[in-house]
C-alpha cells in the first residue's frame, strides 16, 4: 500500500513519462529485421564513404594523372580495372564518378522533392484555383520531352554538374507532385485535420505540421525511387555529351569512351562504370522496396 | 442427427504478434441449435468475431492459429478439414454477412454478377438460370424493382440496400448456417429495424441457424432465442434470451444490460460495467438505483441558463450540377433554413439519420464549412461576419469532438503533443513545462494516466482515444462543444463511460453541448432539449421528455418506433 502511494507522489511531482512507440520507430524496427534492406543500406553507406574519402583526396587522388606511356593497360594488381587512353587509373575514375552520380542523385532529387512536395501540398490542400493553376503548370511541363528540356538547360547554363542537377530537379518533380497532391486531397478532409482547424490551427500549420508527417513516407519512397532515376539520367546525359563538363569523371563519360574502345578489346572502362552503377542502383532499388514495405501502413500486418 | 448443427468444443485461438502471443479465444465451448438464432455478445476484443471466423476457418494465418479444440459441423470436425473441403462449405452450407456493406461488395461488378458468382460456383447453374435466381433473391430481400436493380453497381445503392444484397448473396445457396457479424452496426436505426426484421423472416423461411454477433444486447433481444456473452476471450454466460434479460447472473452481463440508455428511463448517470464488476471480473456490490422508470430532468433556469447560441435561418447549399459557364443548375440543400437556440450549461440533442444534414450543420456552426446564408449569433455577436483572426480567437470558446476516434487524432503526433497543440496555438501556459503539467492534468481529468503523454494514438483503444479527443477539446478551456456522433463508434459499455464523463465535465466546467447522434436513446439520456432533423430541416423541437412522450411529426414517430426495445419477444406485452 505504501509503495503505491509513494509511486503516485513520484509521478505527480516528477512525471516520468512512458516512452511511446512512434510509427517511424515501428518502421525502423521492421527495416532492421530485413536482411536485404540492411545490406543495401550498408552498400549505399559504402558508396558514400568512398565518395567522401576520394573527394577529400585520402584515396584515389591519382584519377587525373595523365601518363601516355600507360595507355590501355589491361587490369593488373597495380591497376585493378586497367588504364584508359590517357593512362589514368580506371578504378580511380570510377570511384570519382561515384561522386558525380551521388551529387546529381541527392541534389537533383532533393530539388525535385522540394518542388513536388510544396506544389503538390498546396494544390491538394487548397484545391480550387490554386489547384487548377498548379495542375496546368505541371501538365505543361510534362508535355515537353524531358531530354529536350535538359538540352535547353544545358544550352542556357552551359554543361556542368550544377546544370545537370537543376535540369533533373526541375523536370523530375511532376510525378511526385501528382502523388503528394492526391494524398493531400485525401487527408485534408480527415477528422484530424478538421479537428486542427477547429482548434484554430493556421493553414500552414495544418499543411506542414499535421498532414506532411503523414505523407512523408511517400516523400522518402519517391526520393529513393527518384534517386535511381537521377543516377541513370546523369549516365545517359553524360553518354550523350549533355552532362558534366569534359574532364569531370563520370560513369556516363566512361561508357561513352568505351564506344570507340570496345572493338580494340578494351572492355574494362565499360565494365568498371557498369559494375559501379549496377551495385548502387541495385542497392537503392532493394532499399526502396524494403522502405516501402516498412513505411506503408496498409502493409503493416502482413 | 443431433439437435445442434455446430458444436464448438474447447476452442482456443492465438495470435502471434511482435509484442507476444495474444490469446483471443480461450477454451471456449458452445453450440448452435438447428433452426434457432443465437446471439453472441461482447465488446470489441472479446473474441466474438474470432470465434465466428474460426467456424468458417477464415482466421488469417499467420498471425492467427487455432491451437486447440474441435468445431463439429454435423458431426464433422472443421478444424481438421482441408481447404478444398472448406471451400465447399463456405458460402454454400455456412455463409456470412459482414459489418461494412460499403466495403464487402466488389465495386467493379454489378450486384447481379456477385450473387450469380456464388450460385454458379456451388450449384453449377448456368448464367441465365443464376441471373433468374438472383432476381428472385433480390425480390426476397426486399429490393424494389429487382429485374432492373440486378444490373446496378454497389455504389448506386444505399447502405441498407447493400446490406440486403449481402444477405441475398449469403442465402443464395440456402445455407444451413448464417453468421451475421454486426450486420446492422453501420446502419441507421430505421434501416437497422428493417434488416433485423428481414433476417428474422428469412431465418423462419429457410429454417436456418443464425449466429448473430453484436456488441449491443438491445439489438438481439427481439430476434435471438439464445444468448452467449463473451468477455476477454471467455464465455461468461449462456442462456435463453429470456433468462439473460431477466435473470442475468454474471456481473458483466448485468453491466451490459444496464449501461444501455433506454427510452423508458432517464437516469441521472448511466450505470457502467465497472459498477458491477471489478478489474479481475469479480462481482461488486453497487448502490445504483436501477429502477427503470426513474426520470431525471435538469431544470432550466432563465438566469443561469440563458440562450448562448442562436442559429437563425442557417443554410448550406452545395452545388450539384454546373452549367456550361459555371452557373449552378441544381443545389443540394444539406442544411436548409435551420433556426435553433442553445442554452448555456445545457445540452441540445440533434437527431436524424445519415444524410439529413446534422453533421454539416455542426461544422457550419463552427465555420469549418462556410454557411450559404443565415446568422450564427454566439453571446450576442454574429460570428459569420468575423474575419479569420477574430474567428481564430473565437475557436478557443467553441470546440468539436468527432465520431471516429481513430481518424480524429494525427497518427504521427504523440497524444501529449496533440493536447498541447491548442495551448501553443492560443498561447496558453508559460513554456513547455507548464503545458506538460496542464496536459497531464487533463489526462487525469478524462480518466487516463498522465504518464501516457508520450505515447502515440495507435497504442490506445477506441474509448481511450475518445477520451484523448475530449482532453484536447478541453485544453483551450472552451465554453461550447459540439459532439458529432462522439459515441457512435464505441461499444455500448464504453459509450456509457464516455457519456458519464461528458456529463461530469459539463457540470464541472459549465459547458454547453450540441450533441449530434442518430441514436435517440443516447440523445434522450444526455440532452435537455432535442431537435429532430430530416432532409436538411428541423422538423420538430421540444424538451427531451416531451419529444419522446409526445412526438408530433411523423418522422419522429417513425424514428422512435425503430429503436430496438431491448426486451425479448417472449416478454413483450401482447398488445404491441
Amino acid at each position: 500500500m505504501k509503495a503505491t502511494t509513494m509511486n503516485a507522489v513520484n509521478v505527480a511531482s516528477n512525471p516520468q513519462l512512458e516512452q511511446g512507440r512512434s510509427l517511424w520507430y515501428d518502421a525502423y524496427l521492421r527495416i532492421k529485421k530485413d536482411k536485404v534492406a540492411v545490406i543495401s543500406f550498408f552498400t549505399i553507406c559504402f558508396y558514400l564513404v568512398l565518395t567522401l574519402l576520394s573527394s577529400l583526396g585520402v584515396i584515389f587522388d591519382n584519377y587525373g594523372v595523365v601518363d601516355n606511356s600507360l595507355t590501355y593497360l589491361p587490369p593488373s594488381w597495380d591497376h585493378w580495372f586497367g588504364t584508359d587512353l590517357f593512362g589514368r587509373d580506371v578504378l580511380a575514375r570510377a570511384v570519382h564518378g561515384t561522386k558525380t552520380s551521388l551529387v546529381v542523385g541527392f541534389a537533383g532529387t532533393g530539388i525535385a522533392m522540394a518542388i513536388g512536395t510544396v506544389l503538390g501540398a498546396c494544390s491538394g490542400y487548397f484545391g480550387g484555383k490554386v489547384d487548377d493553376l498548379i495542375v496546368w503548370f505541371y501538365t505543361t511541363i510534362d508535355t515537353i520531352p524531358y531530354i529536350l528540356l535538359v538540352v535547353a538547360f544545358s544550352f542556357v547554363l552551359g554543361p556542368s554538374l550544377l546544370t545537370l542537377c537543376l535540369a533533373i530537379g526541375l523536370t523530375a518533380w511532376v510525378r511526385h507532385c501528382r502523388i503528394v497532391r492526391a494524398e493531400y486531397i485525401k487527408h485534408r478532409d480527415l477528422d484530424y485535420v478538421q479537428g486542427a482547424a477547429a482548434l484554430g490551427a493556421s493553414h500552414a500549420r495544418r499543411i506542414f505540421l499535421h498532414i506532411l508527417p503523414n505523407v512523408f513516407h511517400l516523400v522518402l519512397i519517391n526520393f529513393s525511387l527518384g534517386f535511381v532515376g537521377a543516377v541513370k539520367s546523369e549516365v545517359i546525359l553524360s553518354f550523350l555529351g549533355l552532362g558534366v563538363e569534359p574532364g569531370t569523371p563520370s560513369w556516363g563519360v566512361m561508357i561513352n569512351d568505351a564506344k570507340q574502345e570496345l572493338f580494340r578489346g578494351v572492355w574494362w572502362n565499360l565494365a568498371a562504370a557498369t559494375l559501379f552503377m549496377f551495385f548502387l542502383v541495385l542497392a537503392f532499388n532493394l532499399f526502396t522496396d524494403a522502405l516501402r514495405d516498412a513505411l506503408d501502413p496498409k502493409l503493416k500486418n502482413k | 442427427m443431433s439437435d445442434h448443427i455446430i458444436e464448438v468444443k474447447d476452442l482456443s485461438v492465438e495470435f502471434r504478434t511482435d509484442e507476444g502471443t495474444v490469446k483471443a479465444v480461450k477454451n471456449v465451448s458452445f453450440s448452435l441449435p438447428r433452426g434457432k438464432t443465437v446471439g453472441l455478445v461482447g465488446e470489441s476484443g472479446s473474441g466474438k468475431s474470432v470465434s465466428s471466423l474460426a467456424i468458417m476457418k477464415l482466421i488469417p494465418n499467420p498471425p492467427g492459429e487455432i491451437t486447440s479444440g474441435q468445431i463439429l459441423f454435423d458431426g464433422k470436425d472443421l478444424v481438421k478439414a482441408s481447404d478444398t473441403e472448406m471451400r465447399k462449405v463456405r458460402g454454400n452450407r455456412i455463409s456470412m454477412i459482414f459489418q461494412e456493406p460499403m466495403t464487402s461488395l466488389n465495386p467493379v461488378f454489378t450486384v447481379g454478377d456477385q450473387i450469380c458468382e456464388t450460385l454458379m460456383l456451388h450449384q453449377s447453374l448456368d448464367k441465365t438460370a443464376a441471373t433468374k435466381k438472383a432476381i428472385e433473391l433480390l425480390d426476397q430481400v426486399g429490393i424494389p424493382n429487382p429485374t432492373e436493380r440486378v444490373k446496378s453497381y454497389p455504389h448506386e445503392m444505399s447502405g441498407g440496400q447493400r446490406q440486403r444484397v449481402m444477405i441475398a448473396m449469403a442465402i443464395a445457396c440456402e445455407p444451413e448456417i448464417l453468421i451475421a457479424d454486426e450486420p446492422t452496426t453501420a446502419l441507421d436505426v430505421t434501416i437497422q429495424k428493417q434488416i433485423l426484421d428481414l433476417l428474422a423472416d428469412l431465418q423462419k423461411k429457410y429454417n436456418m441457424s443464425v449466429l448473430f454477433i453484436t456488441h449491443d444486447l438491445g439489438v438481439i433481444a427481439d430476434i435471438a432465442d439464445e444468448v452467449i456473452v463473451m468477455y476477454r476471450g471467455d464465455i461468461v454466460e449462456t442462456g435463453t434470451c429470456e433468462q439473460i434479460f431477466t435473470h442475468a447472473k454474471h456481473p458483466y452481463t448485468k453491466g451490459l444490460l444496464a449501461c444501455r440508455p433506454s427510452l423508458e428511463s432517464n437516469p441521472e448517470r448511466l450505470p457502467m460495467v465497472s459498477d458491477f464488476m471489478d478489474e479481475a471480473g469479480n462481482e461488486k456490490s453497487h448502490s445504483l438505483d436501477l429502477d427503470k422508470v426513474h426520470k431525471y430532468v435538469r431544470p432550466i433556469d432563465e438566469q443561469k441558463n440563458p440562450v448562448i447560441l442562436q442559429i437563425k435561418g442557417v443554410k448550406k447549399h452545395f452545388p450539384m450540377q454546373k452549367g456550361l459557364f459555371g452557373n449552378v443548375k441544381t443545389w443540394l440543400k444539406a442544411v436548409d433554413d435551420v433556426t435553433l437556440n442553445v442554452r448555456r450549461g445545457r445540452t441540445l440533442g440533434l437527431v436524424g439519420e445519415s444524410g439529413c444534414g446534422k453533421t454539416t450543420l455542426g461544422r457550419t456552426i463552427l465555420r469549418l464549412i462556410e454557411p450559404t446564408g443565415g446568422q450564427i449569433i454566439y453571446d450576442g455577436n454574429d460570428i459569420t461576419t468575423y474575419d479569420r483572426s477574430k474567428m481564430r480567437a473565437m475557436r478557443r470558446k467553441m470546440q468539436i469532438i468527432f465520431q471516429d476516434p481513430y481518424a480524429s487524432l494525427n497518427p504521427r503526433m504523440t497524444v501529449g503533443a496533440a493536447i498541447m497543440e491548442p495551448m501553443v496555438i492560443h498561447n496558453l501556459g508559460n513554456g513547455k513545462a507548464e503545458r506538460i503539467e496542464m496536459a497531464g492534468d487533463l489526462m487525469d481529468r478524462v480518466g487516463l494516466s498522465r504518464t501516457m503523454l508520450n505515447r502515440y494514438p495507435h497504442e490506445f483503444s477506441g474509448g481511450q482515444r475518445q477520451r484523448i479527443c475530449i482532453a484536447r477539446a478541453l485544453a483551450v478551456k472552451p465554453e461550447f462543444i459540439i459532439c458529432d456522433e462522439s459515441v457512435s463508434a464505441l461499444d455500448v459499455s464504453i459509450q456509457a463511460q464516455i457519456l458519464n464523463l461528458l456529463l461530469d465535465l459539463q457540470e464541472e466546467f459549465d459547458l454547453t453541448y450540441i450533441f449530434i447522434s442518430h441514436d435517440l436513446a443516447v440523445v434522450k439520456f444526455i440532452s435537455d432539449e432535442v431537435a429532430v432533423m430530416y432532409n436538411g430541416k428541423v422538423v420538430e423541437m421540444n424538451d427531451a421528455v416531451g419529444i419522446y412522450e409526445n412526438p408530433q411529426h411523423d418522422y419522429t414517430k417513425k424514428l422512435l418506433s425503430a429503436i430496438p426495445k431491448g426486451i425479448p419477444k417472449t416478454l413483450m406485452p401482447a398488445s404491441t
